[in-house]
Order: C-alpha cells, then structure tokens, then sequence
C-alpha cells in the first residue's frame, strides 16, 4: 500500500470525505426510519449535522484539567480509532490493504468502546460509572461471536489480510460468521434490543452523561462513524465479487450499508431494550453459538 | 462505585417528581428508599377556606389524570351528606365519564410501561389510541383532562350523542384486542423484561393493604364497583380480571383486560341511559355532619372524607388517593432485583404522586 493510497482511503474514501457526511446520513436515517414506524414525521436530513454544529457551539464546562483533558481526548480518541479503522476497510480489494490489517482493524474498533468506557469513570457520575461498568461487560459478551467470526473468515482464507480474507473466504463459512457480525451490530451501534449502556430510563446517557457541548458533539461523531465502520465492514465480507468494475463496488459497499442501517433501526423499532444478563447471555449462547459454528467449519472443511 | 444510586427526584424514568435510592450491590438491588412530598400543594387545607362549589372545581385538580373520580367522590360525599337521589341519566352519564377515564388512565399506563423498558413504538401505539379516548371525552365533556362533568346532585352537560360514544368505545376495543394485548402478552422482548419480575405475593399484598390492579394481579379479587357497587354498577355485567402470578406482567395484563372490560361498561351504560333530568337542581344545601365516599378508581379506591358544619365551608375534607397505600410494596418489589428493573417495577404501580401530594 503506497503512502497516497493510505492517505486517500484515511482522508477521502471511505475515510474523512466519505464517511463524515455519510455518518450524519445514517443518523438520520434511523431516526427517520423509527419515526415512520412509530406514526411521527421525524427529523428532515439534516438535522444530525446542525446537532453536531449546535453542541460545537457551546461553551465546554470548566473541569479541573486533568479531567478536562482525559473528556476532550477521549472522544477524539475514539474518533481517530474509527476512522483508522474505515480507511482499512477493503472497498476495493486490489490496491490496498497490507498482511495483518485483520489484527489492526479488530484493535481500531475497540477503541470506542474502550474510551466509552474510561469517559464513564473520568466523569465521576454514579451514571457515567454504571455506563461505563454496562459497556465493559457487554463488550465482554460481544467480544467472543465478533472476534470468533472474524478468526473463522481469517482461516477460511488463510491469510490475515482483510482483502484476501473478503475474496477468498468460502460461504459456508462466509454466512455463520456474517449472522455471528450482525447479531454483535446492534450492541456495539447501542440500539435496541441490546441498548443497555446507554438505556435513558435507567441510567440517562451512561457512560456519556456529563459530556457536554464540544466533547458530546465528537462522542456523537464517533458513534455516527462506528456505523458506517461496522455497516461498512459488514458489507465488504458480504460483497467478495472480485472482479467488479471499481464503481459497481463503490456502489455496491454503500448500499449494503444503507439497507443494513435501515434493517438495524427497524429491528430496534420493534423491540423492547433487555436486561443487561439478558443481553450477555444473548451473546454468550446465540453468538457464540455461531462463531464457534463459523470456526469449525472453516478448520473441518477447508 | 457509590452504594447509593438516586432515581428522582427527576429522571427520566418518572413521570412525576419522587424519589427512590437504592443501596445497590452492583447492578442488583439491596434496599430501596422512597421519598414523597416533592409537590405538595395543601389542597385539603385550601378545600377548608373555600366554598363547596369551588372546591369542586379544586379538587379536579388533585389529579391531572384522573380528575374525574375526585369530583365523582367528592360530589358522592355531599350527596350523601345531603340525602339527595342522583337521577338515572346522570348516573350513567357517569359511568360513561368514570370508564372513559379509566381507559385513558390504563392506556396512559401502558404507554410509560412500555417506554420505561426502552419500546417506544409500542409507547406511540398506545398514546394514539389513548388520543381516540381523549378526543372522546372531549366530545362528551368539552374538556380533555379536567372534564368539570360531575356536581353534587348529577352532572354538568348532558350525553348528546350516545351512538358516537358506544362506536368509540368499540373501536377502542377492538384496537385493545388485535394490536396492543397481544404485544403486551406475546412479544418476547417484553416478556423477557416483564415476567417474574417485581413479584408481589398475595399475603404481602393483603398486609400491605395494596389496591386497585396492583392488587388485582396478586391474586386479591377486591374492586369497589363489585363489593360496594355506586351509580350503576350493580345493574352492569362486567368481569373483574385477577391474575395470582403477583409480577409486573400480572399487572399489565390485568389493566388490558380491564381496558376491554371498561368498554364494554360504556357500551352497556350507554344503551341502557334513560331519558330524564342529569341533576337533582342547581343548588343542594349541604347540612351539619360527616360523610365518607369511595370509589375505585383506575388506581385503586379513592376515598373522601367530608365534615360540614352547616356552612357553605366544609369543616374537614379529607383525600386518601390509592397510591398512597400502593407506593410502600414499591420498596418491598424492588428488593433483589437489578437496576434495570427498578423503573419497571416502580411504574407498575402506576404511581401518582401529584394525587399523593395533594
């Protein structure tokens, strides 16, 4: 991978350029879909950027500067870690990518979660806390499927190069694995069935209850960019033609997204939040039923 | 992390200003700790220095959901104080009032039910039949929260078209029937947050004095409109719903069949309504001595103690609203059970605290 292509994947697509605007779409896209379902009209497109403007404008509350150092990085942090992690993404499989990016990417998207999880506790709120004690345990629980699926996709393919794995990986273990990453989305986006890190009527916003102005404006960016990273990652494992023109591919990648984040909210619109054991068992027996099904398959049936 | 987490006195989970602490062992619950009186309004000191009239008109306000059974109860006690016979008319126009708040109450329930447990859709499916409700008692009354419907001696404005409100009340069951009870009953996300959860046992519910629906889903068959039947009860066929499970599933399921049973009250009230006066005169003389009223409400009995010297001023007026007695088995529910449960658990009850307050 040359240094420009690096750059143009980081900045433009499906980077910064790409992955900013899209992830206020997707935003938007779900609060609209919801809407539509519950019988409101919803926000006009919009409405995520002037949200993201509006709490930019806001003056950042006075903290003791340690504390106001570790909120204000956090959040970029966390929007930093997602954006490595989409400019790894195998949109076009041919020129990029590097052995081993598997491993980089699986680290990129533990960054939200992680930085989530120190923001609860540096803000020193008994919801912060119990957010962040909430997003630990989840993270836990989905860890398991998600890692398991992309481990079975990585010996199906045996490489651990992200554009190798999205062409070569056979189907049979191409589809356990696919289930196993869609059944963590949910969790790790915080949308309902499995919304409980940030359940209101429990704990507010969790572990970002007392960010404000600013830092809530990037913790919003980054939970947009997580999106169209993981819809993202899902659709480039969903769509291995090789030998499709670069265009088709493009297309093909947004889609994908597009139609997952709408699958995402209407599931979310038809479902009550669990309980947290409820959820880790979800993940425990259902998801790891799954990856561990991807896995075997992929060493059994090689 | 703090043993001590405080839901209220604003959070999102309440509808009203209280406030529970729980002394938390992680996400499960050890001890709970309920505080009132964030809304206080000394209503029945103010019921003392105003006339009967105007106290009609305030203790409406105890309530902003069920209004109408405070000035049903009230206009009961001076009745009672008075001797004066209530017109057959009046009184099923206020079984039509009574029920329709009922369901709306009920619907009002359910809907914060299923927010609190993160389903908003199920929440906007409830509000926009609870909105047909409204709009039907805004079509009876004028009015869509204090319906200024009952005064002593029979009610305020007539029924003019009975047919529209036996129609609704049909829809509305029919609604009740196909879309909400079998969500509330089959959906498994639901399910899975309602059952076995915030169990209240039948002798616990007997020794705390619980009421209403929360006692109802314990097992205990009590309701004011079938042990001491007012208006006219006694003459409707109608079931009351009991569930023995004690859990917060219990109690939606038996508001729901309460909801169609209400329906099925106006329907009847409404076909049978005479022709004839809805009052007993424009003013009833309230005489020296004391009276007490009760009816139940969508909460449970509401009760009413009046003392009157003879004046135009009652002596004492005495409030007892039936989350008063409900809200103590919150604190006994909550125990051992997580966090997650606790907003749940205390909207079960279908608390009103600006009732408690009064």
């Amino acid at each position: 991978m040359t240094v420009g292509r690096a750059l143009f994947q980081l900045l433009v697509f499906p980077g910064l350029l790409y992955a900013v605007p899209v992830a206020w779409l997707m935003l938007w896209m779900e609060r609209k879909l919801t809407a539509r379902l519950q019988g409101r009209i919803g926000p006009p497109f919009y409405q995520p950027f002037f949200d993201f403007v509006k709490l930019l404008a806001k003056r950042p509350l006075p903290r003791p500067p340690l504390q106001a150092l570790a909120m204000s990085a956090l959040p970029v942090l966390a929007v930093a870690g997602t954006l490595g992690a989409l400019a790894l993404l195998p949109v076009f499989p041919h020129s990029g990518g590097f052995t081993g990016d598997l491993v980089l990417l699986v680290a990129l998207l533990e960054i939200p979660p992680l930085c989530a999880v120190l923001a609860g506790f540096v803000s020193r709120s008994i919801y912060g806390e119990l957010g962040a004690t909430r997003e630990a345990v989840l993270s836990i629980a989905y860890s398991l499927p998600f890692l398991a699926a992309l481990v079975a996709l990585a010996a199906a393919a045996n490489s651990l190069s992200l554009s190798v794995i999205s062409q070569q990986a056979m189907w049979q273990v191409r589809l356990p694995a696919l289930l196993a990453l869609a059944l963590c989305l949910p969790v790790k986006l915080r949308v309902n069935p499995f919304s409980v890190a940030n359940a209101e009527q429990e704990i507010y916003a969790g572990a970002t209850t007392e960010f404000e102005g600013p830092r809530l404006a990037l913790w919003e960016l980054a939970h947009g960019l997580e999106w169209v990273a993981l819809t993202g990652l899902w659709a480039v494992l969903a769509f291995p033609a090789a030998n499709a023109a670069w265009p088709l591919r493009a297309v093909v990648f947004v889609a994908i997204s597009l139609a997952l984040v709408l699958v995402l909210a209407a599931v979310a619109a038809a479902t009550a939040r669990l309980k947290l054991a409820q959820a880790a068992r979800v993940y425990w027996l259902w998801g790891s039923a799954l990856g561990v099904l991807a896995m075997v398959v992929a060493v059994v049936w090689p | 992390m703090s043993p001590v987490i405080p839901v209220g006195p604003y959070h999102p989970a309440l509808e009203e200003p209280y406030k529970i602490e729980l002394d938390c062992d992680g996400e499960a619950v050890r001890e709970a700790h309920i505080t009132v009186g964030f809304n206080f309004r000394a209503i029945e000191w103010l019921a003392e220095r105003k006339n009967y009239t105007q106290d009609l008109a305030l203790v409406e306000r105890v309530c902003g959901i069920c209004s109408n059974v405070h000035t049903l109860t009230f206009s009961r006690a001076l009745e009672q104080l008075a001797g004066v016979e209530v017109p057959a008319r009046a009184q099923h126009i206020r079984v039509v009032v009574h029920e329709a708040e009922r369901l709306h109450s009920h619907l009002l329930w359910a809907g914060i039910a299923a927010e609190v447990i993160g389903f908003q859709t199920l929440f906007m499916t409830c509000f926009a039949l609870r909105e047909k409700v409204m709009d039907l008692l805004e079509a009876v009354s004028g009015n869509r929260v204090n319906y200024a419907m009952n005064k002593p001696g029979g009610v305020t404005r007539d029924i003019v078209d009975p047919g529209m409100v036996a129609a609704t009340a049909q829809a509305i069951r029919t609604a009740m029937e196909r879309e909400i009870i079998p969500v509330f009953t089959t959906d498994r996300t639901v399910r899975a947050r309602c059952a076995g959860v915030g169990v209240l046992t039948r002798d616990e519910a007997l020794a705390w004095g619980a009421l209403g629906p929360v006692a109802r889903a314990s097992g205990l068959p009590q309701d004011i409109r079938k042990a001491a039947p007012y208006e006219i009860y006694d003459r409707l066929d109608f079931e009351v719903p009991v569930r023995p499970e004690g859990d917060v599933l219990a109690r939606i399921v038996v508001r729901a069949l309460e909801i169609v049973e209400s329906c099925r009250i106006i329907e009847q009230a409404v076909d049978g309504m005479p022709a004839g006066p809805i009052d007993a005169g424009d003013f009833i003389p309230v005489p020296a001595g004391e009276a007490c009223a009760r009816i139940e409400g969508p909460r449970g009995e509401v009760f009413y103690y009046v003392a009157s010297d003879g004046s135009d001023v009652p002596l004492r007026v005495r409030i007892r609203t039936p989350t008063f007695q409900n809200m103590p088995t919150v604190a006994l529910m909550v125990r051992e059970q997580t966090l997650a449960d606790v907003p749940l658990i205390q909207a079960s009850i279908d608390p009103c605290y600006s009732c408690t307050d009064r």
